[in-house]
């Protein structure tokens, strides 16, 4: 049974869990707007990046260059295409 | 067919690593598409007209419930690929039915949700905002009910079959597009819920 749970899973589950209790902290406190878009930032960010680490297999294979290479690209267009977005039509920069 | 023994089951042949490595490019594209529609949501949440801001129709409860579901099947279909690998099929299908009945449960609160908002003058056409948020979840609910019926197909397919090079590499990329739609669920909880009632 024991084998079933590994450590590595187990403890990415449980940090992801705490991650989200992180978060649920700018909905609870009285947090400025700038201080509560930092922790989200910081939490989602790296709770993506500990699914595709931890849970994906992303890093496993001789094809882990062409497929961070193309997770990144795909990062960087969606980044692009949010605050290109947002400094035009709503920051007015 | 070429298979190397050395390797798990799901990367032991060059059509099965294509496969994967294809299925992290569709990712990619599913990124951009999430993307845009964060644009739109992001763009237009302030434009409420007439109808309600976020503040007003979010609730905590549900969403909370939702998250955990969530994240708790990303973890079981991890668990059921690591079963996978240890050649243990009847926990391998194990983890896939506790997946998918997580995956269920997901889906009808996000109905009861759909519901609440409608029910509380919160419709598709009310303003731009419900606009883009309905979009937006919308299409995450719909990847979930599809992912439903793509697991449960890939679960028949290993009872029927066992697990082989071909169903071990379609559970694997089921579970990539499973951890892709909780990822995207982190995202919607974090700047679309989290920051709407801050």
């Amino acid at each position: 049974m024991k084998e079933l749970f590994p450590l590595k899973q187990v403890m990415g589950f449980a940090f992801s869990l705490v991650l989200t209790v992180v978060a649920l902290m700018v909905y609870f406190t009285d947090m400025s707007y700038t201080m509560g878009m930092t922790v989200l930032l910081i939490t989602a960010f790296v709770q993506a990046g500990l699914q595709v680490v931890v849970f994906m297999h992303a890093g496993e294979t001789k094809d882990k260059a062409s497929i961070y290479i193309n997770i990144y690209y795909a990062l960087i267009i969606a980044l692009f295409t949010i605050f290109g977005t947002l400094l035009v039509l709503v920051w007015d920069m | 067919m070429k298979v190397d023994n050395s390797l798990p089951l799901e990367y032991s042949t060059e059509e099965n690593n294509l496969k994967i490595l294809g299925f992290w490019i569709f990712i990619g594209a599913e990124i951009m598409l999430f993307a845009t529609l964060f644009t739109a949501y992001f763009t237009l949440e302030n434009r409420t007209g007439n109808g309600p801001t976020g503040a007003e129709i979010f609730e905590i409860t549900p969403v909370l419930i939702e998250t955990i579901l969530l994240l708790t099947s990303s973890f079981t279909i991890g668990l059921g690929i690591h079963a996978m690998r240890l050649n243990k099929k009847k926990a391998t299908m194990g983890f896939f039915i506790v997946t998918l009945l997580l995956g269920t449960a997901f889906l009808g609160v996000e109905i009861y949700e759909f519901t609440h908002y409608v029910h509380v003058g919160a419709g598709l056409q009310t303003s731009a905002f419900t606009a883009a948020l309905l979009t937006t979840l919308g299409t995450h609910g719909l990847h979930v009910t599809l992912g439903l019926f793509w697991g449960l197909s890939i679960l028949i397919q290993i009872k029927k079959r066992g697990l082989t090079p071909e169903t071990a590499n379609k559970s694997f990329i089921f579970s990539l597009y499973w951890h892709f739609l909780d990822i995207i669920w982190i995202f919607i909880f974090s700047f679309i819920y989290l920051k709407g009632m801050m």
